[in-house]
């Protein structure tokens, strides 16, 4: 049994950071609970704030603090989004649970046993730098820390940053120069210990083990026995929720579409690692957003906006998925400034993880391809990216067809052998101009060089060819009765132009204009 | 001494070509040539006065067009449903009118794979008129994986804004012809082609190569378009006269209809 562990010291911090607007630089921050300073990051500290500290102390040392409220679920889902990455490596990942003695003091680890996964990934380096990798998106500090036990390795992590050991033996010797506060009721009688002259867990292995019972409860040799593999440690793995949904409470209402990106680009990479974890793509994804009342008379749930995001081509590249996010976002008007993230996915697709591929190939081409018809409809609506459809009916303006064009197109695809309607048309071999107007546009008639003809930009029209009759479309009510020929403009352009056949309310019959060959 | 200048003279080597140094390089009588073969355009007058004797790849191709039906179609088809042959996509940006499939399909397009972007018929309008498809152009040139782009660009477009597509269009590989109102003619242009098209004559066009890497071209290029008319209707645009028919035909008045004619009672 091979276990790593993956403590995050700066848990509770970094996940209150994901809340706040993006800033440059690295503001102060502090965390406190109803009392006081819980704890501090790095530039607070370095303006004198310690945890532990009240309120009006700390904002006396240091005016610009931004003090946010502990909060144990927020830290939990981000806990669990780690989980979520760690299990693409290992199926066995266990949250390690707070200690029966104190169960506020969240431990904030995650345990992965990795035994078997070690000879696919390469050796123990090599995975430990992919598990790095993977976790990297979320931006948490980590202390990695290998040893033979879950407890062993989950209690070295909180005080080294990087340890491996490589059997019980090193992992007895790693634990016995641990401090004793370590364990978690050693921290409770840390002041009796320490009367003792109990610093370490080896002094605390040499004292007689039914006095150390009698006096400090029998949890404290059943934690210690744990940690040193003399008793069996069994551990319920994680499973994966089959839905994904993370929530993510701002601190400060959004008004901006680059404040809500912030906030979502936490909630999808924790969405990459959900499905990383179950080696899948998402279909479509949804970002909740829960807006501020406008007043208390609102209904609860009036202020929710839902964007769904639905993609072609399966992904999990957050960069990606990012991109559509900010095209969608941006076209979207918000009724009120936002206060809650959620981020919703539950229609997913298992497959092959792709290729990576040096020179591009047929298929990246066509992944490329899918990505920028996608980025497109994004940003452009749907509505705007079409294709064209022949369709067989012979009056001109609805012989083609728009279609919303699929995401999924690939050229070469639609030719099949048989032709199908493309050959249909060109057998018939009628000379249609490729610039067809929807409306045909009415030309004035005058005289010209003695005859009455056809105008069109100001320039007489020489008829060349026709005339075509096309006389269709009873049967739907838009009927047409036209006699179609081709002309030119004096400079030699040609037009498509036609006369009705049947006289209008002033009993003349006008000629239209209705496509220019191009 | 003189004897020692002769031998001197004999030895000395060929002058050296530029041009056979390096394919970027060129004298000012000369065609410029590209690293990247050129698109064949179909028609053989033209491929000889373009550099690289084709559509340049990498790099934008600019027609200046008084109105849209002068035969731009028929002059790009061969080029552009070659690369649909090639199993490549073709891409058309904001078409200055609605297209006609049967007609496409005729020039040898696979109308069904032709993606058009059309964001003039937009409800919600932007500030600037064209953003949006310049936006989608840019991004179309930059993906490198669409083989050739065909836009219409907005009247009065600022010169950065064409200069940022060529910029762009270094990652296309493929021809990427951007269509302009002849009025763009008195403004420069970051295009390394240009080139003005007149309809001369029915099925005619007049090809003026207005820049181009290489010397100057003083007339115009007559090309000959695939023929839209019939041969006799072709005699007719040449004699410049109108058919007896179509005479009789167009000169009907309303009250002496033919006997055969169905009047739509319900119409009037």
């Amino acid at each position: 049994m091979l276990w790593i562990a993956l403590h995050l010291p700066l848990l509770s911090l970094e996940s209150f950071a994901a809340t706040l607007p993006h800033e440059a630089g690295e503001p102060p921050l502090a965390l406190m609970d109803a009392h006081s300073i819980l704890a501090v990051n790095a530039p607070a500290r370095a303006l004198g704030v310690q945890p532990g500290f009240k309120r009006a102390t700390a904002l006396a040392l240091a005016p610009q603090l931004t003090l946010g409220l502990a909060d144990p679920a927020r830290d939990a889902q981000a806990l669990t989004a780690v989980a979520h990455a760690a299990l693409a490596f290992t199926p066995t990942v266990v949250i390690q649970p707070p200690s029966h003695a104190n169960a506020e003091d969240a431990p904030h680890t995650v345990l992965l046993e990795v035994q078997a996964s070690l000879r696919y990934f390469g050796g123990l380096p090599a995975l430990q730098r992919r598990l790095k990798e993977a976790l990297t998106p979320l931006g948490h500090r980590l202390h990695i820390v290998s040893a033979s036990t879950p407890l062993g390795a989950a209690l070295l992590a909180r005080v080294q940053p990087r340890l491996d050991c490589a059997d019980l033996a090193a992992t007895a010797r790693a634990l016995a120069r641990a401090p004793v506060w370590l364990l978690g009721p050693g921290r409770a009688h840390w002041e009796a210990l320490q009367g003792m002259g109990l610093h370490t867990i080896d002094d605390l292995s040499r004292v007689p083990r039914d006095g150390l019972a009698r006096r400090f409860g029998p949890v404290v040799l059943d934690e210690l026995d744990r940690a040193m593999g003399r008793r069996p440690d069994p551990r319920e793995p994680l499973v994966l929720p089959p839905t994904f949904d993370s929530r993510l409470e701002l601190f400060a209402r959004a008004d901006t579409t680059e404040q809500l990106m912030h906030g979502a680009a936490v909630l999808l990479a924790r969405l990459v690692a959900w499905l990383s974890a179950q080696h899948a793509f998402a279909r479509r994804f949804t970002l909740v957003m829960e807006h501020e009342k406008r007043s208390r008379f609102d209904a609860p749930g009036s202020g929710i906006t839902s964007l769904e995001v639905a993609l072609a081509e399966p992904s999990r590249d957050s960069a990606h998925l990012l991109v559509l996010l900010r095209e969608r976002l941006a076209q979207l008007q918000l009724p009120a400034p936002t206060l809650d993230l959620a981020l919703r996915a539950e229609d997913i697709a298992r497959r092959a993880p792709p290729n990576t591929e040096l020179f591009p190939t047929p298929a990246t081409e066509h992944e490329g391809l899918t990505r920028l018809i996608e980025r497109l409809q994004a940003r452009l609506g749907r509505e705007q990216v079409q294709r064209l459809a022949p369709v067989q009916d012979h009056r001109p303006e609805r012989a083609t067809a728009w279609r919303t064009a699929d995401a999924q197109m690939r050229p070469g695809r639609a030719r099949n052998p048989a032709g199908g309607a493309n050959d249909a048309l060109s057998a018939a071999r009628l000379v249609r101009p490729v610039w067809l107007f929807q409306q045909p546009e009415l030309l004035t008639e005058r005289e010209a060089a003695g005859e009455r003809g056809p105008w069109c930009d100001g320039q007489p029209l020489l008829l060349l060819s026709g005339p075509e009759r096309i006389e269709s479309g009873w049967w739907d009510f838009d009927a047409i009765e036209r006699d179609y020929y081709i002309a030119q403009l004096p400079g030699g352009a040609l037009v498509w132009i036609f006369r009705e056949r049947v006289p209008n309310a002033g009993a003349t019959l006008n000629w239209f204009l209705q496509g220019r060959f191009g | 001494m003189p004897a020692m200048a002769v031998v001197a003279e004999r030895q000395r080597p060929p002058p050296i070509r530029p041009e056979s140094l390096h394919p970027t390089l060129w004298l000012g009588h000369q065609l410029a040539r590209h690293a990247d073969a050129a698109v064949a355009t179909g028609f053989e007058a033209l491929d000889a006065q373009l550099p690289g004797a084709g559509w340049p790849r990498r790099a934008l191709t600019e027609l200046l067009l008084p109105h849209p039906g002068v035969g731009e179609i028929r002059l790009l088809a061969p080029s552009l449903a070659a690369t649909q042959r090639a199993g490549r996509l073709v891409m058309l940006f904001d078409p200055p009118a609605s297209l006609s499939a049967g007609a496409l399909a005729q020039l040898g397009f696979a109308v069904e794979e032709l993606l058009v972007i059309n964001s003039h018929n937009r409800a919600r309008t932007r500030v600037t008129p064209g953003t949006d498809s310049l936006w989608a152009l840019e991004q179309a040139l930059k993906s490198g994986h669409v083989g050739a782009v065909l836009a219409w660009l907005p009247p009065r477009l600022r010169a950065e804004r064409l200069r940022r597509l060529q910029l762009a269009a270094h990652a296309h590989d493929g021809p990427a012809f951007v269509l302009c109102d002849m009025s763009a003619a008195q403004r420069p242009t970051a295009a390394p082609l240009r080139l003005a098209l007149r309809a001369n004559g029915a099925d005619a066009l007049a090809v003026r190569v207005l820049k181009r890497r290489g010397p100057l071209l003083e007339a115009p290029l007559q090309i000959t378009l695939p023929p839209v008319l019939s041969e006799v209707a072709q005699q007719r645009a040449r004699a410049g006269v109108m058919p007896a028919d179509a005479k009789a035909n167009a000169s009907t008045k309303p009250g002496s209809l033919h006997a055969a004619t169905f009047v739509n009672l319900a119409a009037g």
